[in-house]
């Protein structure tokens, strides 16, 4: 009881300096507050100078029904041990925000890896728009809901072929 | 004064793996040096969006493949927090015997690593050896050396086997007696001294910058910068046991700080095994209906548990169907191994560069997925 | 396919010289293993290289440089970027030279047929010797597949590497297929 009202005091103090969307407790000591995208850097500045010193991840979810990108970035403090989990949404089609390296340097690569997969562009990362996991890629990124990795492997490598008559053979069907 | 271009890896014995460092050499003296990922990338976070909750289960240990369990713990432990499962009691002790096994194993193949870039072959030659006693008990509980499958959601696969108790205390007695012998052998040894010592350093302020956790974080920090004493997970809170810290960050002290792990790992299975309840069930069912396609309500959690190298953690979101919707890994040793090498490794010389891969755990796979 | 296949038909005759039976026994009693960790398989390696399972009671022994090297472990799945280097290292090593496929990833995709990075069947790629099967394979297991990678020499049924020569083109237009260009970049992208 006592950790949900700490909970409840780090939300209402946040409310108070900022214009929160909504807010969730997916688990104690543990906060997901939604954000419009102009607020994230103010927010995450202003949290890191209250404790949440680190970056844990930095990652996108894909909503392809709403034709949203939901960047979450989970900053934790190790003093109180609360993760909080800021999220905001980006157009699906345009991709476009600024990057968190001036406030978290860590957040480099963590946006090199959702370029890359997700194709969300960062102003300020230069080398973003290096690849870093894949190389000589030659289609949409990967982890978007549309791309469709089965088929992309079906075209790509080719699968085994395993002759019939050894499979009725040797194997199940008699 | 000429630059020379050279790869460190992936081919190479001082290499953790399938993962490779590019870097402008002046003399020895590393100038510039890139990390290269991705040569273990296998697109883990997409393949887990097509395979059923279940399915997953023999998907996730592949993630990590040194340490396999925590993935297996995190991904239980996110789908509990999702579905409200309550574990039973026996569960979460056998879970921690189980994680505790795995951290002993996974610090005695890094006592193996560093025997690569140090030359100090028998190091590698004992703790692996020593190693696959604990993947014998691994053998007995779960029917597996490797991937165990053993975590699942709801409790573990199933209960331990009868006489396991006494083996894993025989085992334990056995490496207790073996812990004077590796100080003697390796933190004790002129050539650990000379390639570890001084060499290496991790100020507080880089641990900030790169946001490195484990081991790197708590031996500059002078704090117990463990998520098993800030927020304890299974029955952490229930045990006695230390964490190393200090406030001098060098290659000798973190390698150090894994024998003083490993002892406190055994501290934790002998307290386990003490205070486990000796029977009672050891899952529960998570769902009514079909078996293996049961459905996750919808949610969006982030699961942690301290792994040998740091905090692991998964972002799961559920759209409330039979399939994840998103599982993003967070490896532990992401930071280190990326944003460190590129920033940190310039003005080392060459042969330190493994130095960072071995005492600050860069694990490949993980950072690739 | 058909060209393999084929060629397995006409290479079952020994069509060694004596000189080459010769060498080829002697290859066979001391072999050297490229240090070379894939993919998972390879957390295997170390307990079959050192003192519990001791590959060297074959008269095997890890090697850092491919050129010194005469087998090559693919130790699991292979991934588009890894089979870039994989060729590079296997193209460096010297005749004659093996190659074992480690575990279901090499054979057909293992678990991750469906992953748009890694390969389904290595000897597309790559001429393989032998293949151990298991996800992973043990170390018994591994140590059974050294023993009779052994005997094949001897008995000269480990021609991979004659294959590739005589079929290069064909292995080419595979790699180039899956791959786009074969050619290893630097990550300083200059």
């Amino acid at each position: 009881m006592l950790k949900m009202n700490s909970m409840n005091s780090i939300y209402e103090n946040l409310n108070s300096k900022f214009n929160i969307l909504s807010v969730d407790y997916p688990d104690d000591m543990q906060m997901a507050i939604d954000l419009e995208e102009k607020d994230i850097h103010t927010v995450l500045a202003y949290l890191k100078s209250d404790g949440y010193t680190q970056l844990s991840i930095l990652t996108c979810v894909d909503w392809l029904k709403e034709g949203v990108l939901q960047l979450v970035y989970v900053i934790f403090n190790w003093d109180s041990g609360i993760h909080i989990l800021v999220r905001t949404k980006l157009d699906r089609d345009k991709p476009l925000f600024r990057t968190v390296m001036e406030i978290y340097p860590g957040a480099e690569f963590y946006e090199r890896d959702v370029h890359e997969f997700f194709g969300v562009e960062f102003e300020g990362n230069e080398r973003s728009y290096k690849h870093l996991f894949l190389e000589l890629w030659d289609a949409e990124p990967p982890m978007r809901k549309d791309f469709d990795t089965q088929a992309y492997s079906d075209k790509k490598y080719a699968p085994r072929e395993y002759k019939s008559k050894f499979i009725s053979e040797k194997g199940g069907e008699k | 004064m000429k630059e020379v271009k050279l790869f460190l890896g992936p081919q190479h014995p001082g290499m953790h793996g399938n993962y490779s460092v590019h870097m402008y050499v002046d003399g020895d003296i590393i100038k510039k040096a890139n990390p290269m990922p991705g040569m273990l990338h296998r697109g883990f976070e997409k393949l887990m969006e097509r395979r059923y909750w279940m399915g997953n289960i023999a998907l996730i240990p592949r993630i990590c493949v040194v340490e396999p369990d925590i993935n297996e713990m995190v991904y239980a432990m996110g789908v509990e927090k999702l579905a409200k499962i309550e574990v039973p009691e026996r569960a979460h002790w056998i879970r921690m015997i189980i994680l505790e096994l795995a951290r002993l194993a996974i610090h005695l193949m890094s006592f193996g690593g560093i025997g690569g870039p140090t030359g100090l072959y028998t190091a590698s030659y004992w703790s692996v050896a020593d190693r696959d006693l604990i993947l014998d008990i691994f053998e007995k509980i779960t029917g597996a050396r490797v991937y165990h499958m053993y975590i699942v959601a709801g409790g573990v696969r199933k209960d331990l086997p009868k006489g396991i108790e006494e083996e894993i205390i025989k085992f334990l007695d056995y490496i207790e007696t073996r812990f004077p012998e590796y100080e003697e052998l390796i933190l004790k040894n002129p050539i650990i001294h000379a390639r570890l010592k001084d060499n290496i350093l991790l100020p507080k302020e880089v641990v900030h910058e790169l946001g490195v956790t484990g081991i790197g974080m708590r031996s500059a920090f002078n704090k117990a910068n463990d998520i098993r004493k800030v927020k304890p997970y299974a029955r952490y809170d229930q045990v006695e046991f230390d964490v190393p810290f200090g406030p001098y960050s060098d290659a000798y002290t973190r390698v150090s700080y894994k024998l003083i792990e490993m002892k406190q790992s055994v501290r934790i299975i002998r307290q386990s095994l003490e205070k486990m309840p000796k029977e009672g069930p050891v899952r529960v069912s998570y769902s009514t209906g079909n078996a293996i396609r049961w459905t996750v309500p919808s949610g969006m959690v982030y699961p942690v548990i301290e792994s040998s190298r740091g905090e692991y953690g998964y972002l799961m979101v559920s759209d409330g169907s039979d399939k994840p919707y998103r599982i993003a890994v967070r490896g532990a040793s992401y930071p280190q191994g990326l944003l460190g090498v590129e920033k940190y490794l310039p003005g080392h010389r060459i042969d330190d560069a493994s130095i960072w891969m071995a005492t600050m755990d860069v694990c490949a796979p993980e950072i690739d997925r | 396919m058909e060209i393999i296949s084929n060629n397995l038909e006409k290479d079952k005759k020994d069509m060694r010289k004596v000189w080459e039976k010769i060498g080829d026994y002697f290859r066979a009693n001391s072999i050297w293993m490229m240090w070379y960790c894939t993919g998972c398989g390879a957390i295997e390696m170390p307990p079959t290289m050192t003192s519990r399972f001791d590959m060297e009671q074959l008269g095997m022994g890890p090697m850092a440089t491919p050129r010194q090297a005469d087998v090559l472990l693919i130790t699991g799945y292979l991934s588009a970027k890894t089979l870039r280097r994989v060729i590079y290292s296997y193209e460096q090593m010297q005749d004659p030279k093996y190659v074992i496929g480690f575990g279901s990833c090499t054979i057909n995709g293992g678990i991750y047929y469906d992953s748009y990075a890694t390969m389904k069947q290595l000897d597309h790629y790559l001429p393989v010797d032998l293949y151990i099967a298991g996800c992973m394979p043990r170390p018994e297991a591994v140590m059974n597949g050294f023993d009779t990678l052994i005997s094949m020499i001897k008995k000269g049924e480990a021609k991979g590497w004659k294959h590739y020569q005589e079929n290069y083109d064909w292995y080419h237009e595979n790699q180039l297929h899956s791959l786009g260009e074969v050619y290893v970049k630097d990550e300083f992208h200059e």
